[in-house]
């Protein structure tokens, strides 16, 4: 092992950090860990560690699996799902609350549908503390799309991002939204179609995610510092229903749906 | 009384060098005339042999790429007024020699500078910020300190060195313009060839002569000059005053067709504006950029004689990169008429306000500095009204229940603790889930023995029916029963049916799918 560690390229903090280990005494061979030598460094079977903090997702299920222990800064975090409406803003809400509550601002890029304020309220995101752009409304003689999340990102005084990109985005494409969230010193989440996951990313975190049932989101990591991991991950979600119209559901899904009894109502006109 | 001269002795040519298209290079021959005769010609028309004096046939005929343009006294007062405004951030004493016509050669600014010494550290300092101020302007300025304000003048024409000449007192003072030529004076100019025909050339020569055989000959003034450069005679000033709105032209040397050479000269403009504006220590809030069309480029009658671009800012300004940048958006956007041929650009709105602590790290208020010059790059380019803030309404009907503003600087205003305490308010005052995703407009689901199908599956109807009766007072009565139902894959969704055949003929029969739980 330490034979292995002395031809790699090391910044500088790595090298301080050999300095001591190297001093061997004949005849004793010493096992050095790659994770003490440098932060970018880690061992196939484990799970990468970020310099920076990460921010906590609000589930330990899910935390306990990304590397750092949540959603990274200064790196895009790329969401696959099928369609709006599956509990992907249940996922991310505990994040955007912890962000606002630091006093930052959230922005959210060309949301697929009109965003209820009293929801948003619910979930406890401040909805003055949040823009809305819409960047596709009016097409722009030499600039693309997505030259307002970019700047957004570059700026590096927004508290999280929040988009959805077009279909069908082109790998470079993405790869310079990767970079200019370098400077983003916040999570920055990209949503995109569930086809996109045949091809590759330059996110170093992918999930797909696809609805598990009534309140929970199946979570599949498709990408991550770290080992794959082969079964999705059920989060419960915070709850719409009831944990009566739960056990309903629950119910509904195992036996064959009955058909419904027609729901009668009075006219009183 | 220390006083600096800024000499600037290619003010005519520079101030029409920028009216020229961005595209000309410093190395191009640029030669101005008056009356048919070149009066000033740059370095590179020089080397062809175009001289001060020429005949404009003869200039052409010795250098055909020759770019001739018309001296004007009117571009060069503005020039000089930009340069005076520029100088008033040091010091609130600068008056501009000559006095009456400041648009004739030479050009000179003074400047009395002896209460600010101190707190800008020393002369030296003085004049290296003095023409880091200078730099954007784009003039070639000759810098000269003397304790006298007519001896700091001659000085600064006398030696274009790039340090300037500095006479700590008056005998230093006297050496340097004893061996100062005699066409320095402006009188001396007029008797040029006749001081010349006498052998007077150097001012020595004229101080060794009799006073009043002097006087008498040339006139008072030629001594009078003299006597007020070594100090021996009163030399009162007016200072120049600030204008209270800023207001500069540019006449643009050829017809800018694009948006991109607008730009260019426009950007002058706004190194102006900055100069007078950081001569009151102030920051711009809203500022007019005017440009007047030619007339007989205009397709018809109906184009105006002048496109008005208005800008706004979000926060008061004043770094001119920043604000470069927004005209630079708006400008791609403005379709222009007609080509535009004169520049003009109008400031009145300002705020008056000490200038912002250079901090080393990051705070909050720099943050949201840098958020408000964010809001205001993305409006610039996407439009104003892309830029939304959410807002709650007090009504029950989800498709009136939210509402998006485009005035984003309020989000910005509203503090942290204001908005969790609202937002955690509202989670009470509404305790039925609503979802995160409203459709814009309801849409129609099929249905199959009774049941709402979506994407071709049957829905389960899991909670409600949460009956929704409201808006009686308005168009828009809505009476619906809200059920929240799952999908086959398990997604929620919020679907509603009307509440009363009769309202259904209203609002139409049958399952609607409302929304979405995100």
């Amino acid at each position: 092992m330490p034979s292995a560690v002395s031809h790699l390229d090391l910044a500088s903090p790595a090298r301080q950090a050999l300095r001591g280990p190297v001093r061997r005494v004949p005849g004793e061979s010493v096992l050095l860990a790659p994770q003490d030598l440098h932060p970018a460094l880690w061992l196939g079977h484990q799970l990468g560690r970020n310099p920076d903090q990460a921010v906590a997702s609000g589930f330990a299920m899910l935390d306990a699996q990304l590397p750092g222990g949540g959603w990274p800064r200064r790196a895009l975090t790329e969401l696959l799902l099928p369609h709006p409406g599956i509990g992907e803003i249940r996922l991310l809400s505990p994040s955007l609350v912890a962000t606002q509550q630091a006093g930052r601002l959230v922005m959210v890029f060309d949301p697929p549908a009109h965003l209820s304020a009293w929801a948003l309220a619910q979930l406890g995101i401040d909805v003055t503390q949040l823009l809305v752009i819409n960047t596709r409304c009016k097409v722009v003689a030499g600039s693309d799309s997505l030259w307002a999340l970019e700047q957004a990102l570059k700026s590096g005084h927004v508290g999280a991002v929040l988009a959805w990109l077009p279909p069908r985005l082109r790998a470079e494409r993405l790869r310079r939204l990767q970079l200019a969230a370098n400077s983003h010193d916040g999570p920055a989440f990209v949503l995109r179609e569930t086809a996109a996951q045949q091809r590759p990313t330059a996110a170093p975190l992918r999930l797909a995610l696809r609805a598990g049932g009534a309140d929970v989101l199946s979570v599949r990591l498709l990408k991550r510092r770290g080992p794959p991991l082969e079964t999705p991950l059920q989060l419960a979600l915070p709850p719409v229903l009831s944990s009566l119209a739960r056990s309903r559901s629950r119910a509904a899904q195992i036996e064959a749906p009955p058909l419904p009894v027609a729901a009668t109502f009075i006219n009183l006109a | 009384m220390l006083w600096i001269a800024l000499h600037l002795p290619l003010l005519s040519l520079e101030s029409f060098v920028a009216t020229l298209p961005g595209g000309a290079a410093k190395q191009q021959p640029v030669a101005l005339m008056d009356a048919q005769r070149i009066v000033c010609a740059n370095a590179a028309a020089q080397a062809l042999g175009v001289k001060i004096g020429l005949k404009h046939a003869t200039a052409l005929a010795l250098a055909p790429q020759l770019t001739l343009g018309q001296a004007d006294p009117a571009r060069d007062r503005q020039a000089i007024t930009g340069v005076a405004h520029a100088a008033l951030a040091f010091t609130p004493s600068v008056t501009l020699e000559p006095w009456g016509d400041a648009s004739t050669a030479p050009h000179t600014v003074l400047l009395e500078v002896q209460a600010s010494l101190r707190y800008f550290g020393g002369r030296a300092k003085l004049l290296q910020c003095l023409r880091a101020a200078m730099a954007p302007l784009g003039h070639q300025v000759v810098c000269a300190s003397a304790l006298t304000a007519q001896g700091a003048a001659l000085l600064s024409r006398l030696d274009d060195a790039p340090q300037g000449l500095h006479a700590a007192d008056l005998p230093s003072l006297g050496c340097l313009l004893h061996g100062a030529p005699v066409w320095l004076l402006e009188a001396g100019r007029e008797h040029w060839d006749v001081l010349q025909g006498m052998g007077l050339r150097t001012c020595a020569d004229l101080q060794r002569l009799p006073r009043s055989g002097v006087a008498r000959r040339f006139g008072e003034t030629l001594l009078d000059e003299f006597d007020r450069a070594l100090g021996n005679r009163p030399d009162p000033r007016r200072w120049i005053t600030l204008p209270d709105t800023f207001s500069s032209r540019l006449e643009l040397f050829a017809r800018a067709d694009t948006t991109e050479q607008v730009l260019h000269g426009a950007s002058l403009l706004l190194v102006r504006l900055m100069a007078w504006a950081s001569a009151q220590h102030a920051q711009v809030r809203r500022f007019t950029l005017q440009m007047q069309h030619e007339a007989r480029h205009r397709h018809d009658a109906q184009t105006p004689p002048d496109s008005t671009l208005d800008i706004a800012l979000a926060e008061p300004s004043s770094d001119i990169a920043h604000l470069r940048l927004l005209l630079r958006e708006r400008l791609a956007h403005l379709q222009l008429p007609a080509p535009t041929l004169e520049l003009q650009l109008y400031c009145s709105d300002i705020a008056r306000r000490a200038p912002p602590n250079q901090e080393l790290f990051a705070t909050t208020q720099s943050e949201r500095e840098g958020l408000v010059r964010l809001i205001e790059r993305l409006q610039a380019r996407l439009g104003g009204e892309q830029v939304q803030r959410l807002s709650r309404i007090e009504d029950h009907r989800p498709e009136r229940s939210s509402a998006l503003h485009a005035n984003p600087a309020a989000a910005l205003e509203a503090g942290p603790a204001r908005g969790r305490a609202t937002a955690s308010a509202a989670a009470q005052a509404m305790p039925a889930p609503r979802p995160v995703w409203l459709l814009p407009q309801p849409e129609a689901l099929p249905e199959r023995q009774f049941r709402p199908l979506l994407d071709g599956r049957a829905l389960h109807l899991l909670c409600g029916p949460e009956r929704i009766e409201s808006g009686w007072w308005d168009a828009a009565l809505a009476e619906r029963d809200y059920f929240i139902a799952q999908a086959s894959d398990g997604a929620l969704v919020w679907i509603y049916r009307a509440r009363l055949p009769l309202s259904a003929a209203a609002e139409g029969q049958g399952w609607f799918l409302q929304g979405r739980f995100g």
